[in-house]
């Protein structure tokens, strides 16, 4: 059984109450929130493990400032995140923008969508796993 | 732009122009020929030969200035170009003058050959200009006929050939050069009619282009929302369906574990066809490659090392011969090896139980070619070009394989043909069929073969 907390933040409640049944049954604890600013309330609340964060929410950039402002925050910056994309790397969103900018993509994986259960599992424990 | 003709046409006109003056001078010498020592017309005929000379020289000039000007494609103003043609004309204009009062003046029925600078100039230059022409000929030949018929300019006759004393006679001069500027100016006005008429349609044409062209993005912006919006909600679907299928909330009898994974297969295809959608609309609508030097050796394979599991599932034997000398091309390594995978992957499908799936890349010119042979079912003939449209599938290919997107071969035919190559599917005589496509080849191993 996995151990740790995990927060998932998606603006998909579905696919949220998927990945949370998914996450739940491995013995994770899982909290969810809807969109970047509650997901900051969570954090607030209690600092999880994991957090588990979709790219394209109310903006299709929302995920990425997110995950940004994670990274730049010395409280924050080392839970690990697991990015979530409707599509994969190379989409027609310019991500590349701003490629210059070493932090443009400062998460510690990311999977594209849908997420099968036992590559998503695969990957939760892999990444708490680092130390 | 006030030209018909759009600059790079302009300069292969310029360089027509050039062609033409050789023939005009190779006929000029032969009529001096024959007319002087055939016909035995009294004319002055080493004046005619000193001054074909002199046009040579010029006519090699004038291609020189112009290849100079557009020396490894450069290309110069438009205002040059027409500045170039315009003088030529005018040169020319000139030329057949001089020629002319060498051989005969007024007497000489060569004239009506002005007729064919006005027809150039009205095609070539804008209609202001080709008047301007127009009147320059006009002027020319008339002070000619005028200042030969007062006696200031000495008259070269063509003795034996016309009545000698017509460039003297006030009736016919003022007679001929009325006819002549009235024919002038009609040429021009006719024509300058017509170029003008075709410059329009021409306008309108590229105007409906352009409309045609944006709906198309449109269209393409409009088929990625849909799309897009359609993927999240598929992902939703599935994953809830993966949930209930894996179990996780709970044990399903067999009667319900088969319904789940019926509709969870369905989905699974559904996003196949949505993703694939997806991935060919983007590609149409920025189209950018990430372009860099990369192995097309070591792209290659790893296609085949992909199929290699499927293929060993269905006894297929995949075979391989890569020329040697071939490596680096210019190109997205990702997207040829997802096109090659494809193309392998399609081969194994549509090729029976024990066949075999061949993979050749050679050099064609300054191509490579990579092709892909199997023993499979073929292509109807009607097809053959039809099977790279979107949606489009064989009908032997349907019933083999019910669950296609259609959308496979048509992705592959973006990817090669932004690559610069072509792409092309035949039927072999022994049956089955060979996929064929061609990328240039990197310049870095032009001399490698």
């Amino acid at each position: 059984m996995g151990q740790g907390s995990i927060l998932i933040i998606d603006d998909d409640p579905d696919i949220t109450e998927a990945m949370t049944v998914i996450l739940a049954n491995r013995g994770y604890e899982v909290r969810s929130a809807r969109d970047g600013s509650e997901g900051m309330e969570r954090l607030k609340e209690a600092r999880p493990d994991l957090i588990i964060l979709d790219v394209m929410m109310r903006t299709s950039q929302e995920g990425f400032e997110l995950s940004r402002e994670l990274k730049h925050n010395k409280k924050y910056k080392d839970i690990p995140i697991l990015m979530l994309t409707g599509v994969k790397q190379k989409t027609g969103l310019d991500f590349k923008a701003d490629a210059g900018d070493e932090s443009w993509l400062p998460v510690e994986e990311y999977l594209d969508k849908p997420v099968r259960p036992d590559i998503l599992l695969a990957k939760v424990e892999d990444l708490l796993q680092k130390p | 732009m006030e030209n018909l003709l759009t600059s790079p046409s302009l300069i292969q006109r310029a360089y027509w122009l050039i062609r033409l003056r050789w023939v005009a001078i190779a006929t000029l010498v032969a009529a001096t020929f024959v007319s002087h020592e055939l016909m035995k017309v009294s004319l002055n005929a080493s004046a005619l030969y000193a001054f074909s000379i002199v046009l040579i020289v010029y006519n090699f000039v004038l291609y020189d200035l112009l290849r100079y000007w557009t020396w490894a494609d450069k290309q110069p103003s438009p205002r040059r170009i027409t500045e170039i043609v315009t003088f030529q004309i005018s040169a020319d204009l000139l030329i057949l003058a001089t020629i002319i009062h060498f051989s005969g003046g007024i007497e000489n029925p060569f004239a009506f050959f002005f007729v064919f600078h006005m027809i150039i100039a009205s095609i070539l230059c804008s209609k202001r200009q080709s008047y301007l022409q127009a009147t320059l000929a006009a002027f020319l030949f008339g002070g000619l006929a005028i200042l030969e018929g007062g006696g200031v300019l000495p008259h070269h006759g063509l003795i034996g050939f016309a009545g000698h004393e017509l460039y003297r006679n006030g009736t016919f001069i003022f007679g001929f050069l009325l006819v002549f500027t009235v024919t002038l100016y009609l040429v021009v006005y006719m024509t300058t009619s017509i170029s003008e008429q075709l410059r329009l349609q021409q306008e309108s044409l590229e105007k409906a282009n352009t409309q045609l062209e944006e709906k198309d993005h449109v269209k393409n912006e409009y088929v990625l929302r849909v799309t897009h919006d359609i993927k999240g909600h598929l992902a939703a679907v599935q994953s809830c369906l993966d949930v209930v299928l894996n179990e996780m909330v709970g044990p399903l009898n067999e009667k319900q574990k088969d319904m789940v994974g019926r509709a969870h297969h369905r989905t699974t295809k559904c996003m196949e066809f949505v993703t694939a959608l997806l991935k060919l609309t983007r590609m149409k609508l920025t189209g950018q490659l990430e372009r860099e030097q990369f192995s097309l050796r070591k792209t290659l394979l790893g296609a085949l090392a992909l199929v290699q599991n499927r293929a060993q599932s269905k006894s297929i034997t995949l075979h391989h011969h890569i020329d040697p000398a071939i490596d680096l091309i210019d190109g997205e390594a990702v997207l040829i090896e997802e096109t090659v995978t494809n193309m392998l992957l399609n081969a194994v499908k549509y090729t029976p139980a024990g066949g075999s799936v061949g993979l050749e890349v050679k050099r064609d010119g300054t191509f490579v070619q990579v092709k892909i042979t199997d023993t499979g079912i073929g292509v109807p003939p009607a097809d053959l070009t039809r099977i790279f449209e979107e949606f489009y599938r064989a009908d032997n290919a349907r019933a083999a394989e019910r669950d296609g997107t259609g959308l496979g071969l048509a992705f592959a035919k973006q990817v090669v043909e932004r690559h610069g190559g072509q792409i092309w599917a035949e039927n072999n005589p022994t049956g089955g069929s060979t996929f064929i496509f061609t990328l240039p080849a990197a310049k870095a191993t032009a001399g490698g073969s």
